[in-house]
């Protein structure tokens, strides 16, 4: 009994490979080995107007290798006789019907409904024959190899121009990015690769609210990777406005760069110590004089700051001097009315002591962007008033008493001259 | 007319301690002024291009600090000097303000405008010297002031309101301002431009000056020198 067992098994799972074969459902199917007799030969192609030559080579190797090399040529290509003239075009959603129909609401997919040839289509990421679980390291659609897969068309001038796209620029900026570096030189997996952020079958451009990369989606997206920092900024001055719906509060990208995204620790960034009162105080944001008034933002906050110590030592290079974000804070930014704020000014004497360890209350009493104007600073307002006319008048005074001195000592000399006669 | 010795008979006006003193603080004031001036007009050209010459903002930073304990230690040794030594007294002595200069400053503007005839008779001092020397003095005390307590600034925030600090700030790079135009235009005026000494009074060289000057600019000096029998 267990010895009929033992040979029933194997008997019956061959049984059903050869049933489930389907070379063998149809006489006129050709199997595997009967297409490569003309397809494996490396010089078959086919002619194309204009001179061209398409190649119809498949590497059997390659194919017995790729995902899809234990099945059947006919499983793609169910027209293909023996011989046979054109085929009709692959269908992959026959099997992958969700990724067809994510595909087919894409921005690709819909301009290859219209039939355009230059958009990109499964077999442009995915392969031909060659198709390889997207976890293979070998695979066309690795994480470490798919960046060069999207500029195979998203690196072509012909085609950025023709579509209007992003051009070399930022895809080389891309490359230079701190994504980009940890792509290319350090083979790093968690890094970002474009379809992190654009997604894969349902890329849509930035402008479309459905995108992944739309303006709204931004810090959720940013934050699939880095959720430490979207915790922060949800919490901040501008996470929370820019939840609820105003436009004008900044999302990660807006201080970070998009393809350009550097390390703080780059001179280049926006974010670098140096380059951050300028981030910050950019025409559309805290140097724009509508955000101030309509936010009711205090205003001048960057000329003020530019003059001050820590403005004038971080323009010459001093790194260490506090900029907008030393006391302001990075992502948990806050308004001075906060009392979590840093800014607050019961947490001022605090804030300035992280630089400053004698800067008590007392020190911090007082404004800290001095605008100098009667209504703001009126101290410093009031002597640099008098200094400038105590000096102006006595340099007046001054040029005054020259002439009269020159003058009376004409009379002098004739008076001298006279008494000497 | 009168007799003339063959050659002009000169007397010494600035002894060789006090040549050294001031070409001391020649070259001090200098580099503050160059060192200070680069910071206070930074966002002009001519600051930045002052502030690249000087080895960056740090190194500009520490220039004008060591120029300004060289200037301290300066104003120290010249109190001392005033106070104490036999020169120092008598100096001070005639550099003293008195009422007598408030009213031979106006008899000066009065001379010149042509009211009065007579032009005052200085010492060997007059207004003039006496302004330069005091505002000079108040200007580096100020100065020297304001300048330790921004420098030393993790100490003054202990004691002192940001808005003081501030205020600092303006008296500091403005005071500044104030000495270098006196400097500029007063003592080049007085001691280049005056046509009783152009083009230079060599004093602050030779330490000398003609007796026949100091009888036209100083005649009291004059005087005084004739009685003790130096001239």
């Amino acid at each position: 009994m267990k010895r009929t067992r033992t040979l029933f098994i194997p008997l019956l799972l061959a049984a059903a490979l050869l049933a489930a074969r389907p070379w063998t459902a149809g006489a006129a199917a050709p199997g595997v080995k009967e297409c490569l007799e003309c397809h494996g030969d490396k010089t078959i192609e086919k002619s194309l107007p204009g001179g061209k030559t398409l190649s119809l080579f498949v590497d059997e190797k390659a194919y017995r290798n790729s995902l899809h090399g234990k099945g059947a040529c006919t499983t793609c290509h169910a027209d293909a006789k023996a011989p046979h003239g054109k085929l009709e075009k692959v269908s992959c959603g026959k099997c992958h019907p969700d990724a067809e129909k994510s595909y087919s609401r894409s921005t690709h997919g819909k301009g290859h409904a219209k039939g355009n040839a230059d958009t990109a289509w499964c077999t442009d990421c995915h392969g031909k024959h060659d198709i390889r679980r997207h976890k293979d390291p070998a695979a066309l659609a690795f994480r470490l190899n798919i960046v060069g897969v999207c500029l195979r068309c998203h690196n072509d001038r012909a085609i950025e121009d023709k579509y209007k796209l992003p051009g070399q620029e930022v895809m080389a900026a891309y490359e230079a990015s701190v994504h980009g570096m940890a792509l290319k030189k350090s083979g790093l997996m968690g890094t970002a690769v474009c379809p992190d952020c654009h997604g894969n079958h349902t890329i849509l451009p930035g402008d479309q609210p459905r995108s992944a990369t739309h303006r709204q989606n931004i810090p959720t997206l940013c934050g699939k990777c880095h959720p430490g920092i979207l915790e922060k900024y949800e919490k901040s001055v501008h996470g929370k406005g820019m939840r609820g719906g105003i436009a004008d509060s900044p999302v990660c990208t807006d201080c970070h760069g998009e393809h350009r995204i550097t390390k703080i620790s780059d001179p280049t960034s926006s974010v670098y110590p140096k380059n951050i009162p300028k981030t910050c105080a950019s025409d559309r944001c805290h140097e724009n004089a509508g955000i101030s008034s309509r936010y009711a933002i205090p205003k001048k906050r960057f000329s003020t700051y530019m003059d001050s110590f820590h403005g004038i030592a971080l323009e010459y290079g001093m790194t260490k001097a506090a900029s907008c974000a030393s006391c302001h804070g990075f992502h948990e930014i806050l308004p001075s009315s906060d009392p979590a704020s840093t800014v607050h000014k019961n947490n001022i004497p605090k804030t300035c002591g992280k630089c400053h360890p004698n800067a008590g209350p007392n020190f911090a009493k007082g404004a800290i962007h001095v605008e100098v104007s009667p209504q703001k600073a009126m101290g410093v307002f009031a002597v640099r008033l008098f200094y400038t006319i105590f000096i102006s008048s006595l340099v007046v005074l001054f040029v005054l008493h020259v002439g009269l001195e020159l003058h009376g000592r004409r009379r002098r000399k004739r008076a001298e001259e006279g008494k000497k006669e | 007319m009168e007799t003339q010795s063959p050659g002009p008979v000169y007397v010494i006006r600035m002894s060789l301690m006090f040549r050294i003193q001031h070409i001391l603080l020649i070259f001090t004031l200098l580099v503050l002024a160059v060192t200070g001036f680069a910071l206070m007009y930074h966002e002009n050209w001519l600051g930045q291009a002052l502030i690249r010459f000087e080895g960056g903002v740090l190194f500009r930073g520490f220039l004008h600090r060591a120029a300004a304990v060289f200037l301290m230690a300066q104003m120290i040794f010249h109190a001392y000097y005033m106070v104490f030594s036999g020169e120092g007294k008598r100096e001070l002595g005639e550099v003293m303000l008195r009422g007598q200069d408030f009213a031979d400053f106006l008899q000066a503007i009065r001379f010149n405008l042509g009211s009065v005839t007579e032009y005052p008779k200085f010492g060997k001092y007059g207004y003039k010297e006496k302004f330069q020397y005091w505002g000079a003095t108040t200007g580096i005390l100020l100065i020297s002031i304001t300048g330790v307590s921004l420098w030393a600034e993790t100490f003054s925030m202990k004691f002192l309101p940001k808005v003081f600090l501030d205020l600092a700030l303006i008296v500091h790079g403005y005071q500044g301002l104030f000495a270098f135009l006196i400097l500029l235009l007063w003592h080049v005026y007085n001691e280049h431009l005056h046509p009783s000494v152009f083009p230079m009074n060599n004093a602050w060289l030779t330490g000398k000056v003609k007796a026949e000057w100091l009888r036209q600019e100083h005649p009291l000096e004059y005087e005084k020198l004739k009685q003790e029998g130096v001239l």
